[in-house]
């Protein structure tokens, strides 16, 4: 009753709950274009051998994103929890990816990497051995591969096709496609390390592991020991520091050098007895962003594969001769025949329009000369302007 | 000026000013809002019977006074349209070769345009009169005439071989607009429909009725051609029935049939043919419905898949 009374400030709040919700979801892509790019960056910068406190600074920006993500799926998932539509959410709008590409991410990538910015302590400290060290880095980074899934949620957001038939079929595609390829990635990095195959990790681990022993035996006779180090320093570039009671016996570079190329799992450390060791993981852990970034491209190609290749084709030999005899069926005036590709022309979709071409049209055509009107473009909501508004009762 | 016309004509004019209309010519318009006021008259009635329009008055006469008003402005655009269609962009200089005598040309236009005049007196001939207009400010005939003769097939062997007009194509163009122009006239000797020209375009009428027809037509055109009265008159029957007629009837016949309803197209849809293309894809199914010359079909479609018109 109220709201009849005053149309205009109805009008007036669904205007303005509009925007907003139009506002909330251009941040939203905004935010994917920019995680994606954060994403990219992340690897990059370590291929790059960028300093430590730029990377540092791309690293907490994924921990913000992922908090952003997380925050928007636990939104969505209230309000769907609010009308009552929890299972509508989470299956046919993919609620699932924005769960996938969020929640576990800050749990097991950007949050611990975060806390360990944050909180100054390196991720290697009581930790172990290196194996069980490496394996932790290589998870966390597995971990990232979740990112990808945002490029569907970006996707669906393109409407490149104006047939919502296509955008969802082409958005259902693309979204299985990319979610198949990351969780295949993902289940063959876990299971591969569960099975304890040999890999890069356990050749870096062994090799440092006998780097430590090698030393640890010389160190009773100090002329051994220094030979070996001297000669360990030549073969063995990973080898960076070695301190014996806390004292360092050899350093590979400055502090000042550390402290601006060596993040965070960047190196790892070892302790025989009163010897510690610590090693250069950088070229474990660029093969592991090499192999990013190259998952990363698949999944962008798959993903433009669709939107330019698959789509077009979609639209070609799917939706649009649909729209066209849609239009042809609804609309008076409307009798363009639909273009029928030889190549398809065996296609159910193309024998239904031969048919609506060949049949429909020529029938619809006599129909209209018989009634002999000319077909109108004008309307009473064309001339409604020229009348008074009538009155409320 | 009566306040009630004053009023009907200020109605019709808040009508024609409508975008839906913008790219129509003066007799579509007309048509358009003949048909809207007939579609619409129940919902019309109690708004235009109202103390602010016309009160007092019944249906049908506001329905005459509308139509008034609206004869009257198509007539104000339309009048100076024709007269500069007939007087300067149709050439008659095509006359003297069909013609065994010569005839001056302006003698032609003034008849032409006399009779123009005479035809838009009566509803049935000036809705008859739309199509035409609409073929010929469209440039239909110039477009694929052009290609036929580029082509030289069925449509060129039929108006040089077996018509034999010995003109060039802008002269056979101007001929078939004059066939077009002629074409309603059949409408003079139909009777009236109550002034709605329901039904124009889709009547063809009897071989023996044009022929009656043009007996007494060449008692009333004393100048302009007997072969170009019949080429308009017979435009109106079945080529099924009457496989002797003229070529450029038939053309006239089929591209005014392809102006009804015509409205230029900004885009094609994605996924959809052309409009001339589908028009003739179409037409030629019933091409029999409408006493349409088939192989003339079939080439006119040939040339506009192969040019996307």
């Amino acid at each position: 009753m109220n709201d009849a009374k005053h149309p205009d400030r109805v009008t007036g709040t669904r205007s303005s709950r509009g925007d907003v919700t139009s506002f909330l979801e251009s941040l939203v892509i905004a935010a994917i274009l920019f995680v994606l790019v954060q994403t990219f960056l992340e690897d990059f910068a370590v291929l790059s051998g960028w300093n430590v406190e730029i990377r540092n600074k791309i690293l907490l920006a994924g921990f913000f994103f992922d908090l952003f993500f997380t925050i928007e799926f636990l939104t969505r998932l209230y309000y769907a929890i609010m009308v009552g539509k929890v299972g509508r959410y989470l299956s046919v709008e993919r609620g699932w990816i924005d769960f996938l590409a969020s929640v576990p991410l800050l749990m097991f990538n950007s949050g611990p990497l975060a806390l360990t910015l944050l909180t100054g302590q390196g991720i290697a400290v009581g930790l172990g051995g290196i194996l069980n060290l490496l394996k932790v880095i290589k998870a966390i980074r597995i971990a990232r591969i979740l990112r990808f899934l945002r490029i569907v949620k970006i996707f669906r957001r393109i409407k490149n096709v104006s047939s919502p038939m296509a955008q969802r079929h082409i958005a259902s595609i693309t979204a299985i496609s990319v979610t198949v390829l990351v969780l295949s990635l993902l289940f063959f990095t876990v299971f591969s390390s569960s099975l304890q195959l040999d890999g890069l990790d356990t050749a870096f681990a062994e090799q440092q592991e006998a780097v430590a022993d090698h030393l640890d035996e010389n160190k009773d006779d100090p002329a051994d020991f220094v030979f070996a180090l001297e000669t360990l320093r030549e073969t063995c570039p990973s080898l960076l520091i070695v301190k014996y009671r806390g004292q360092a016996l050899y350093s590979r570079y400055s502090d000042s050098y550390y402290q601006e190329f060596f993040a965070p799992g960047d190196y790892t450390h070892l302790r025989k007895d009163d010897l510690e060791f610590f090693f250069d993981q950088r070229p474990y852990v660029s093969q592991l962003s090499r192999e990013s970034i190259l998952f990363f491209v698949i999944v962008v190609l798959v993903v433009l594969a669709y939107l330019l290749i698959y789509s077009p084709h979609f639209a070609l030999t799917i939706s649009d001769p649909i729209h066209v005899m849609r239009r042809g069926l609804e609309e008076t005036n409307y009798n363009l025949e639909v273009k029928i590709p030889q190549k398809y022309e065996a296609d159910d979709v193309f024998q239904m329009a031969s048919l609506y071409n060949e049949k429909y049209l020529p029938l619809k055509d006599r129909t209209q000369s018989k009634e002999g009107q000319s077909l109108i473009d004008l309307d009473t909501a064309d001339v409604s302007h020229l009348f008074p508004e009538e009155e409320e009762s | 000026m009566d306040p009630n016309l004053a009023r009907a004509t200020v109605f019709i004019n808040h009508l024609l000013a409508n975008p839906a209309l913008n790219n129509l010519n003066a007799l579509q318009k007309e048509e358009q809002i003949l048909q809207f006021l007939k579609t619409n008259a129940q919902s019309l009635v109690p708004t235009l019977s109202s103390p602010q329009f016309f009160p007092g008055k019944s249906w049908n006469e506001i329905l005459q006074l509308l139509n008034t008003a609206l004869m009257q402005e198509t007539d104000k655009a339309l009048g100076p349209q024709i007269e500069d269609l007939i007087r300067r962009k149709i050439s008659f200089s095509f006359v003297a070769e069909i013609q065994p005598h010569r005839i001056p040309e302006e003698k032609c236009r003034d008849e032409l345009l006399k009779f123009i005049q005479r035809l838009l007196q009566k509803p049935e001939a000036r809705k008859a009169l739309s199509s035409p207009l609409t073929a010929i400010l469209g440039g239909f005939i110039g477009r694929y005439l052009k290609k036929c003769f580029d082509a030289r097939k069925y449509v060129h062997f039929e108006l040089t071989k077996v018509q034999r007009l010995r003109l060039e194509i802008e002269n056979i163009e101007h001929l078939v607009h004059v066939t077009l122009l002629l074409r309603p006239s059949v409408q003079l000797f139909t009777v009236g429909r109550g002034g709605t020209g329901e039904g124009i375009e889709s009547a063809l009428v009897q071989a023996q009725f044009a022929q009656t027809v043009m007996h007494s037509m060449k008692g009333q055109l004393k100048i302009l051609p007997p072969v170009l009265i019949r080429s308009g008159l017979f435009s109106n029957v079945s080529f099924q029935e009457d496989t002797q007629i003229d070529a450029t009837a038939r053309i006239a016949a089929i591209f005014s049939s392809r102006a009804k309803n015509y409205k230029p197209i900004a885009r094609v849809d994605r996924g959809a043919n052309t409009p001339d293309r589908s028009w003739f894809s179409i037409t030629r199914r019933n091409y029999k419905y409408y006493g349409f010359d088939i192989k003339m079909l079939d080439e006119f479609y040939k040339i506009a898949s192969e040019s996307e018109w």
